[in-house]
């Protein structure tokens, strides 16, 4: 090429170069304050009157605790109810109260209830000696609660199709940075190939929203974009490592979006999902035992098996099911049968895991299973002994298991004599390429870091940030960091305690994958072997993401409520 | 459900470990950026490396190294390009040490905001100006390849702390570099710059701390007369000297190497003194030159009976030492007993003016080595040395203080050292040459010396 034209070209990698990471942070922050706009202010949703306070209470929630317990959603100061007497529960077919194994009982209209019971408008409820009649929000007159995250007010957040706009012009910039690597500059060859696989995967971006918009009359994107905005990269720093591993990328990606959209009308309806926990719990058994029984090693994990020719990783769909069975609606947390059984569960998976030889994967089922049985039963001293019997199990493991001790032992040490050759030679590759990039990155298909083992899935970091860039890096971390905090807002916001767990544990259990792959590569915890969500090559791993980000959109009410309009408004009941 | 809530708060804390740990990974790679990046094992600077790389030059302006369309070319000068090579390096980072190896990302232009990445027509390249003289170093070069010397021959000026004349061999063509071939040892040790990552016995130069110990622990040291038969029994073990020196005091012996005479001085001195003193002059110390750790000198006499500690008094036992340090030993006894620390890098400039290459305090002081009446004295015996024994036209017209050393090494063969600084002012010049197994002090390395200093002395006078 000539010099004039190499200067051109060189001319547009820099500008793209710069405009990329100054694109993702803007693609970051426009995701996160539409998903802080546009939300209803907590009002209540009805109200019980006391005849003999003469005081309304305002029912806040889907599902409302009723108690003596200052802790409880509806809070009754009377010494004959029970700390946690009753659940008050909304449905798609109206408000349901059941009893949560009271001492004196719950009386509808003067009968004692058993199991659920339908309530309506001007209904008389007795709990205890307190009797409460249901009525519409509407005469409530109290303040509004509101959270930090949400701003309902202020100017309208980007629309759907603009934020979709905004990443198919990123993904644009994205595919043509790579098509103009360093190699194809010099010799005058440009490959359109990157740039097909962008429009692909913008292409698959656009029909699943018409899908989702115009089919499923769904008006919010923010989590799918979030999600394609992070495949979408994945799939663009796979292009220049090999073509079946970006195809792989790429149809995983659609599969996943295939569990997304099942996931979601799965959950639609709680109680249902308690119908199938029993399913899921011999699924997911099932799936760790064929594993066990026909899994084939890899790179000293027996943690694949091979169904006609593709090889899938059952731990993966285990974490989507893991999620589901540990989470449940509020009545039935209230009485609290099921809790032992989702302990043996949990030990059964991590130690099929352990056995598997995939300690990473073990400990992110591990260190899930604390969130789960935390946001379950709020009790710390099921926490303090599950851990210690953690750690001393993990001393175990790093005593009997020599590459995990010699791991132990570079740990800190990865620049040095002899480490640099053997047991840090990753890491410390990963923090000297990551170095190499900058701010702005070598540009995609330019770096060195994809020629080491393992560079695709447990080190990646060291892709993006060579290839990408230091600013791309924080902005793929943060973005998913950041879904706890909005898992967390959507709490009390969402129609089920079913999908508040599940939410705030999905978003942990990436954030727990993210922490160990990130930490993991850069010798700041002594561990690889997990994958950076969304980003790292691997087709499971693709699938479970898109899998558990389906619980941070069930969380969303708006997901099912938008469509069925009204709901919002008490007067239905 | 506000429980669920209230619960969900370990969420958080997980998210913050996770931003802490975050930000933590981000600092730590701003801090360590071009550190890491510089790594060899970086294949954005060992496959791509110097193609856009900045230009060398020594100090006269002479391109040691410069990139034309994507090819480093060196000197044209075999004997510049030869003698150079530990100084400024060749296309791959063996020499971990040269210029070229260590600075290698500021050559081509990293910064952290930057990285590597920035396309070739938008580089901004540093160049690195040298105090060396080339011609200095090829002349220097020359002399010891003719003989076939593998060793270490520096000089530097001892009031500036330019380093002008920088030589280890064997060396090669950075165009052709050496394979190196099992079993032949023709090229051993060719990627060690001699004068920085090495060291020797230094043998009889080491009767300069001896004596300064003395001068300063002993009354009347220097005029304590020893009758030198040419062997005598300490601790058990036989000293030995060449000759028998007959009635001598310490600027004799000095002057006619003496061991007997410096042996009972350490033996006297004790092992907790002579510790003392060897670590005052750098010895067990490491000591930074630019970017560089000098191979560290090592004085050890804490498992020695009197017979070794008799020995180490005189360079031998374990006593090691690296050929720049002795020439700050040299530097400290001319400017009455505080060394110049040596420096190499002279400038640095690029396009932006993005100083990426730190360089180093010029003319900066080490700490005091010795007391300048103890430094006048020692000063005095080196200048009689050279006058008296070697003759002054060993120098040309250079008027030169110095102490060669014989040191014997394991496999029988000897090294052999000098050490010292040129007296006159208009050239103030301390310099350290040493041979690998080249036998006496006199016969190999005060040629070379020769050769380097009238060479430097040109690159400093003029003439």
């Amino acid at each position: 090429m000539n010099e004039f034209l190499t200067f051109v070209f060189d001319l547009i990698v820099v500008i793209l170069r710069v405009a990329i990471p100054v694109f993702s942070v803007i693609i970051l922050i426009k995701i996160y304050s539409s998903l802080r706009h546009n939300r209803r202010d907590e009002r209540p949703l009805i109200m019980l009157f006391d005849d003999y306070e003469k005081k309304a209470i305002p029912v806040l929630y889907w599902e409302n605790s009723i108690g003596r317990s200052k802790r409880c959603d509806v809070f009754l100061n009377d010494s004959t109810v029970s700390r946690e007497h009753a659940v008050l529960l909304r449905r798609d077919n109206g408000w349901i109260i059941t009893d949560s194994g009271s001492k004196a009982g719950v009386f509808v209209n003067g009968e004692k209830i058993t199991g659920r019971t339908n309530v309506y408008l001007n209904d008389k409820i007795r709990i205890g000696s307190t009797t409460l009649v249901v009525k519409r929000a509407e005469e409530f007159e109290g303040a509004s609660r509101r959270s930090w995250f949400f701003k309902p007010e202020g100017k309208k957040s980007i629309s759907p199709k603009r934020l979709l706009a905004l990443i198919t012009f990123f993904f644009i910039m994205v595919s043509a940075e790579a098509c103009l690597t360093k190699e194809s500059i010099s010799t005058g060859i440009i490959d359109l190939k990157p740039f097909i696989y962008g429009l692909v995967v913008i292409a698959i971006m656009w029909v699943t929203y018409i899908i989702t918009s115009l089919g499923f009359k769904r008006v919010n994107f923010e989590i799918e974009s979030l999600a394609f905005f992070l495949t979408g990269i994945g799939v663009m720093l796979s292009v220049h490592q090999s073509d079946r591993q970006t195809n792989v990328q790429l149809a995983a990606a659609v599969v996943g979006i295939v569990l997304f959209e099942f996931l979601i009308k799965f959950l639609e309806d709680p109680d249902r999902v308690s119908k199938f926990t029993r399913w899921i719990y011999i699924a997911s058994l099932g799936l760790l035992a064929i594993n066990l029984i026909f899994g084939e090693r890899q790179y000293g994990a027996t943690n694949w098996i091979n169904i006609a020719g593709v090889s899938v990783q059952p731990s993966e769909v285990v974490k989507v099911g893991f999620i589901i069975v540990g989470a449940a609606s509020l009545d039935q947390l209230q009485t609290k049968k099921n809790f032992l059984i989702f302990i043996g569960f949990s030990a059964l998976c991590v130690g099929a895991l352990a056995l598997m030889g995939d300690f990473g994967t073990a400990l992110i089922f591990f260190a899930t299973f604390l969130l789960l049985s935390f946001m379950r039963s709020g009790d710390f001293k099921t926490l303090i002994l599950a851990v210690t019997s953690a750690v001393f199990a993990s001393t175990i493991v790093i005593r009997f298991k020599p590459y995990i001790t010699k791991r132990f032992e570079a740990w800190g040490h990865v620049f040095e004599e002899p480490y640099v050759w053997d047991t840090g030679m990753q890491q410390s590759r990963t923090l000297v390429y990551c170095a190499s990039g900058g701010l702005f990155g070598v540009g995609i298909g330019n770096g060195f870091c994809k020629e080491l083992f393992a560079s695709e899935s447990d080190i990646v970091i060291g892709i993006v940030c060579e290839e990408m860039g230091i600013i791309v890096t924080l902005v793929l971390a943060i973005a998913i960091g950041a879904l706890v905090f909005y898992a967390r807002a959507i709490t009390t916001r969402s129609r089920s305690t079913l999908y508040s767990i599940s939410a705030c544990c999905a978003a942990g259990l990436l954030v727990i994958q993210l922490s160990l792959n990130i930490f993991g590569a850069t010798d700041i915890l002594p561990l690889t072997g997990v994958t950076f969500p969304f980003i790292s090559a691997g087709g499971s791993s693709m699938i479970s993401c898109w899998g558990l980000i389906a619980f941070i959109k069930a969380a969303d009410e708006r997901t099912y409520a938008v469509r069925k309009k009204g709901l919002f408004s008490s007067s239905e009941i | 459900m506000k429980k669920i809530l209230n619960r969900s708060i370990l969420t958080w804390v997980l998210a913050s470990v996770f931003f802490i740990g975050l930000g933590y990974f981000t600092i730590n790679l701003i801090i360590h950026s071009s550190e890491w990046a510089q790594k060899p094992f970086n294949k954005h600077i060992s496959v791509t490396g110097l193609a856009q790389a900045g230009d060398i030059y020594d100090r006269n302006g002479n391109i040691l190294a410069t990139s034309v369309d994507g090819e480093r070319i060196y000197n044209e000068d075999y004997s510049v390009r030869t003698a150079l090579l530990h100084t400024v390096g060749d296309d791959s980072t063996n020499i971990s040490t040269a210029v070229q190896s260590i600075y290698r990302t500021g050559l081509t232009g990293y910064n952290y905001v930057l990285g590597l990445g920035l396309p070739d027509s938008f580089r901004s390249s540093s160049d690195i100006t040298l105090t060396l003289d080339a011609n200095a170093c090829a002349q220097t070069y020359n002399a010891m390849a003719e003989n076939g010397y593998k060793g270490a021959a520096v000089v530097y000026n001892y009031k500036t702390g330019e380093v002008i004349c920088k030589v280890s061999t064997p060396s090669y063509d950075p165009y052709d570099p050496v394979e190196i071939v099992d079993g032949d040892d023709t090229y051993e040790g060719v990627y060690l710059d001699h004068v920085i990552s090495s060291t020797y016995p230094p043998g009889s130069t080491f009767k300069l701390v001896t004596a300064a110990a003395a001068l300063e622990n002993i009354d009347g040291a220097e005029s304590r007369l020893l009758q030198c038969e040419g062997s005598k029994i300490i601790g058990g073990e036989y000293v030995t000297c060449v000759e028998p020196h007959g009635e001598i005091d310490m600027k004799e012996a000095m002057a006619c190497s003496c061991n007997i005479y410096f042996a009972e001085l350490a033996v006297e001195l004790g092992p907790d003194v002579m510790t003392r003193y060897a670590e005052k002059f750098g010895f067990n110390q490491a000591i930074e030159v630019d970017d560089n750790q000098l191979a560290v000198s090592k004085y050890d006499v804490s498992k020695a009976d009197e017979a070794a500690l008799a020995w180490s008094g005189v360079g031998q036992y374990t006593d090691m030492a690296n050929p720049l340090h002795m020439a700050m030993v040299c530097s400290a006894v001319a400017n009455g007993g505080t060394p110049t620390v040596p420096y190499m890098i002279d400038d640095v400039s690029s396009f932006f003016n993005f100083k990426n290459i730190k360089i180093s305090d010029k003319g900066s002081i080490g700490e005091p080595m010795m007391k300048s009446s103890t430094a006048n004295k020692l000063s005095d015996m080196m200048r009689y040395t050279v006058s008296n024994h070697y003759g002054d036209s060993t120098f040309g017209d250079l008027h030169v203080a110095a102490k060669t050393g014989t040191a014997e090494v394991a496999d029988g063969e000897e090294d052999g050292w000098i050490v010292g600084y040129v007296t006159d002012e208009d050239c103030p010049l301390a310099f350290a040459v040493c041979i690998e197994h080249g036998g006496f002090g006199i016969s190999s390395a005060v040629p070379i010396a020769n050769v380097a200093l009238a060479a430097s002395a040109v690159a400093v006078r003029g003439y």
